[in-house]
């Protein structure tokens, strides 16, 4: 081996590792998973609700400046990839949001730190009551980021042009009524709803009022087969009737709000999608009421979903009073409110959503008066997700798919959507 | 001596791969949900796997898009690179323009672009709307969902092509012209010169294609939104592993599913190898 | 460049038209996404044809500094990625191929399938067991992770590309070189390397494109904003839920489009220019 190609190849291989150096150098940065202190906080959403976390973050550290906090954000579906496999590594964020299916499974795996009694988290604006209803099983380790509940939604603007009216007092054989015949020879061909039975809040609220759960207490799935097959068949009978956009139309089981919602009068929703929603269209006015309900739907229906965050069990020494100050601003702060909105929901603070409503825009009044409405009903329990069901919408979502394309009854579909869902809870 | 060059290649495999590839392959014999320390379970998964009616869906699923868009996608890329080889004016354009799908291949905005033309009133059905017929959106109808994922694949030939192109410019001149001083025609001349010197560059592309398309994800997960959708139609096996490695937290099954897929792909690898003797010329024999 | 066949200006202009066809028909998903990148947001979903009957730039000027640092910073990164990454593989794939291609040693064999098998596994089951190995290491939110492997030949694909490539060489070449007297590294140097130069370019084409888009990866160990790549950026644009962004999206993509389109013009052109010598005499 002669020197010149004794150099030429080591000058190749010197290249090859002081580039690498280089780059790595250049990638650097100190705080690799936290390890400097800094108190990180995971939370998803649109770039709109990036920014405006960001800002708040900026007061957080206004008003704490001895804790430095690591943001870490995703979209919805980035974000519980990342959350898996940081999971899987036991390198989860110190505070994060818990997307709804996970609320169990997460805490089956021990991620939740039990908040009772640690200094800093500072739960005054809330009654006694209210932290109890808190709990998962006895203890306080998640607590409500932000609250929502199922609403009917409509176009004011539809309403107008054609027209019409809703009536005052909705039950669900009125309000079918009602959607068939808006459809019926619609000058503009708008329909009546959306095809929407995929939709879990809604879904919960049909099921309470038949007296079932979605989820029982001790883990199970509590809809009957019969309540499920009652669901689907109110809305099979929409769809038939032409009341709602074909599959097609709507371009799945799920549709996409801006490409159908210039298309239908009335869509189900949960009550704090309004704000990002009707921005779609800007041309249109949107409303929303309470779900509609039989009077002899079972006492105590209504209910009110809190979207969870909670403090990883694996936060060293050092960093749970940062966490929890952290926590406690995202609860309390009005500053934090006014940059974030209600897109996510109404904050569980009353008091401070109380403060907020002069600043509100009008979308979000409306969710606070929906939100006040039924903050003001009577609401029997509601239960968790069980480990295991994480993939329940997709299991409905499959048997709405046989049914539309008319390969099964409906009974067939709800009772293979039960045994599935059973199945899959028993395997977790 | 070799073993000098092959450092960066051992210290990579060692230290990079080989870790995870054996965690795999015991994950495949276990019960691992993310959360507790694996369990084993022995030959479980693949017990399970025989039985799994989603998991004979994405099989079939995916072997009609292997066999499919590969030759499809491959012959496309192949005539425009002999096309495009030579003696065009703006020939560097055609290149780019040919190759511009094969950028956006994987990205979020697919999802959007492919619902738009394939959809109840995209391009596509107001095309055959022209000669009468009527359909829906064509993602939403079980035969029709995976053509639209085959005419994706084959819509992004451009990186095939590329290679057949860099192939093409490795056959030396010297031999089309030794070969028409001898008289020989433009036909005969890519019969007898081009594709045969191309051969090794043509078992490339149908090896590295046909790997690819066996573990193709993107694809579907994005224009699905992730479920494989409808019904199935569009579950490629690497969805189905996501869908339960990463959403039903079922590692270990997850792992049995990749390592059947290695070894299927590993057999059609093998048995491509041995068929290549008959028509790979390679230059250094 | 020596196209010596004469073609009749007939059958040029049939060339022509048919190419061009061609190319409307491929590139009007990218037209569409065009003119929708300059429509308001809500109208993008609604309206499906080419004509748009509203235009702005909202979606431009918005996407720019949609998540806090303004896009040129992703660009940047994806930049930084990109270059490492098409080091990194040129350096230890040539080395790799050279000798799984050209020098016979016992495990050569075994060593070529071990490298293909890697390109067998779903990237999915392997994630994880990598991500836990990356994370002891402290090496989350540095591009460690991303760069890394490609000097450690880990782009297995393009070991088995350059294999092919020198594989398609005449060995007279070898040959000739070491009756010359040259060891095995002044012939990877001298008489390989530069007749590979086809391959090189193209796995340099391929490696920076690949990189440029890839998505998982940056996901997983990038949780730092400013650390994002495009992808990983334009993923951050559309709200899963709501489905509002996508002409932010649209319009941005097509921003990040611009960089690689003009890579691939300008690289392409060295596959153009070919080979220095034909090596045959």
């Amino acid at each position: 081996m002669s020197d010149l190609t004794r150099r030429s190849f080591l000058t190749w291989t010197g290249a090859g590792v002081l580039s690498l150096a280089a780059m790595s150098l250049v990638g650097c940065s100190p705080s690799g998973s936290g390890s400097n202190g800094s108190v990180r906080f995971a939370w998803w959403g649109g770039s709109d609700r990036q920014r405006a976390y960001l800002k708040a973050l900026d007061a957080f550290t206004a008003e704490h400046p001895e804790i430095k906090v690591a943001p870490e954000f995703g979209d919805y579906d980035a974000y519980q990839e990342r959350m898996t496999t940081q999971m899987a590594a036991r390198d989860v964020p110190d505070v994060f949001w818990i997307p709804s299916p996970a609320v169990l499974t997460y805490r089956g795996a021990g991620l939740y730190r039990d908040l009772d009694g640690i200094e800093g988290l500072d739960l005054s604006a809330f009654s006694a009551e209210q932290i109890e209803s808190f709990r998962l099983g006895g203890t306080l380790d998640t607590l409500p980021k932000s609250v929502f509940s199922p609403v009917v939604r409509y176009n004011t603007t539809f309403l107008d042009e054609d027209g019409v009216t809703l009536p005052d007092e909705l039950t669900w054989d009125s309000l079918a009524e009602f959607l068939v015949d808006y459809a019926k020879d619609n000058p503009e061909g708008r329909k009546g709803t959306t095809y929407g039975p995929y939709h879990d809040m809604p879904f919960e609220s049909f099921l309470r009022q038949r007296g079932e759960d979605l989820w029982t207490e001790d883990g199970r799935l509590g809809a009957t087969v019969d309540g499920v097959a009652a669901w689907i068949d109110w809305w099979e009978k929409l769809r038939k009737a032409g009341a709602t956009t074909t599959v097609s139309e709507q371009d799945g089981i799920e549709p996409s709000w801006s490409q159908v919602g210039g298309k239908v009068l009335v869509t189900f929703a949960n009550s704090n999608h309004i704000v990002d929603d009707a921005q779609a269209f800007p041309d249109y006015v949107f409303d929303q009421r309470d779900m509609p309900a039989a009077p002899d739907a079972a006492a105590g229906h209504h209910f009110t979903y809190y979207s969870r965050f909670a403090m990883y069990s694996g936060v060293p020494e050092d960093r749970i009073q940062p966490a929890a100050a952290l926590m406690s601003f995202n609860l309390n702060s009005p500053e934090l409110l006014s940059l974030v909105g209600l897109s996510a929901g109404a904050p569980p603070n009353t008091a401070l959503l109380d403060q907020y409503e002069p600043d509100a825009t009008p979308d979000e009044q409306k969710v606070i008066a929906v939100t006040r409405e039924i903050a003001a009903t009577e609401q029997r329990a509601r239960f968790e997700a069980p480990a295991g069901s994480g993939s329940w919408r997709e299991l409905m979502i499959r048997e709405l798919e046989e049914i539309t394309l008319g390969q099964k009854s409906v009974p067939d579909a709800a009772s293979a959507f039960v045994s599935a869902v059973e199945s899959e809870i028993a395997g977790a | 001596m070799a073993h000098i060059f092959l450092l960066p290649w051992m210290i990579g495999m060692i230290g990079v791969t080989a870790g995870p590839l054996v965690a795999s392959a015991v994950l495949a014999f276990t019960d691992y949900d993310l959360l507790s320390p694996p369990q084993f379970i022995g030959l479980d998964n693949f017990v399970r796997m025989a039985g799994d009616e989603r998991f004979w869906a994405a099989v079939r699923v995916t072997l009609v898009y292997v066999l499919v868009s590969v030759p499809l996608q491959l012959g496309f890329a192949l005539f425009l690179a002999v096309v495009l080889d030579k003696g065009l004016r703006g020939l560097s354009l055609y290149r780019s323009a040919f190759y511009l799908p094969s950028l956006l291949g994987g990205s979020v905005a697919i999802a959007i672009l492919w619902r738009q033309i394939f959809g109840e009133e995209g391009l596509v059905n107001h095309v055959l709307g022209w000669f009468g017929v009527e359909l829906g959106s064509w993602l939403q109808d079980p035969s029709l969902a995976l053509s639209t994922l085959v005419v994706l694949n084959v819509w992004t030939f451009g990186s095939p092509m590329v290679i057949f192109l860099a192939g093409l410019r490795q056959i030396p001149e010297e031999l089309y012209e030794a070969s028409m001083i001898d008289g020989a025609g433009r036909v005969r001349r890519f019969w007898s010169i081009t594709i045969p010197l191309l051969t090794p560059i043509i078992f490339l592309n149908l090896i590295l294609q046909m790997i690819s398309a066996f573990q193709a994800f993107t694809q579907a997960h994005v224009v699905s939104g992730g479920s494989g959708g409808p019904l199935d139609s569009t579950l490629f096996y690497t969805l189905y592993i996501y869908q339960r490695g990463f959403v039903n937290f079922d590692m270990g099954y997850a792992s049995a599913m990749a390592w059947v897929l290695l070894l299927v792909i590993a057999a059609a690898t093998a048995a491509n190898f041995i068929v290549s003797r008959r028509w790979v010329y390679y230059g250094d024999e | 460049m020596a196209a010596t066949f004469r073609t009749s200006t007939a059958s040029r202009i049939v060339r022509h038209v048919v190419l061009v066809v061609f190319v409307l028909l491929m590139i009007y998903p990218l037209l569409w996404m065009l003119v929708s990148s300059f429509k308001p947001s809500n109208l993008i979903l609604s309206q499906t044809g080419l004509v748009p009957t509203e235009l702005t730039l909202d979606n431009y000027a918005d996407g720019w500094g949609a998540l806090g640092s303004p896009f040129s910073l992703f660009l940047g990164n994806s930049l930084l990625i990109g270059v490492g990454s098409v080091l990194g593989n040129l350096f230890s794939c040539s080395l790799t191929a050279y000798a799984l291609a050209r020098l016979n040693f016992r495990m050569n064999k075994f060593y070529l399938a071990l490298t293909l098998m890697t390109i067998m596994l779903p990237f999915h089951v392997l994630v994880i067991p990598q991500y836990i190995l990356f994370a002891e290491l402290g090496w989350i939110n540095t591009y460690i992770p991303l760069l890394l492997p490609k000097f450690l030949a880990t782009d297995a694909v393009f070991i088995f590309l350059m294999v092919q490539f020198i594989r398609a060489l005449p060995r007279e070449l070898d040959q000739a070189a070491m009756i010359d007297g040259a060891g095995p590294f002044r012939i990877f140097w001298s008489v390989i390397l530069p007749l590979m130069q086809p391959a090189l370019i193209t796995t340099t084409i391929f490696t920076f494109i690949w990189t440029w888009n890839d998505y998982f990866g940056p996901l997983l160990y990038l949780t730092r904003t400013e650390l994002y790549t495009v992808p990983v950026a334009l993923k951050s644009l559309v709200d899963t839920e709501t489905q509002s962004g996508i002409g932010t999206m649209f319009a941005m993509s097509l921003v990040s489009l611009v960089p690689i389109v003009l890579f691939f013009i300008f690289a392409q052109r060295y596959i153009i220019k070919g080979i220095a010598t034909t090596g045959i005499k």
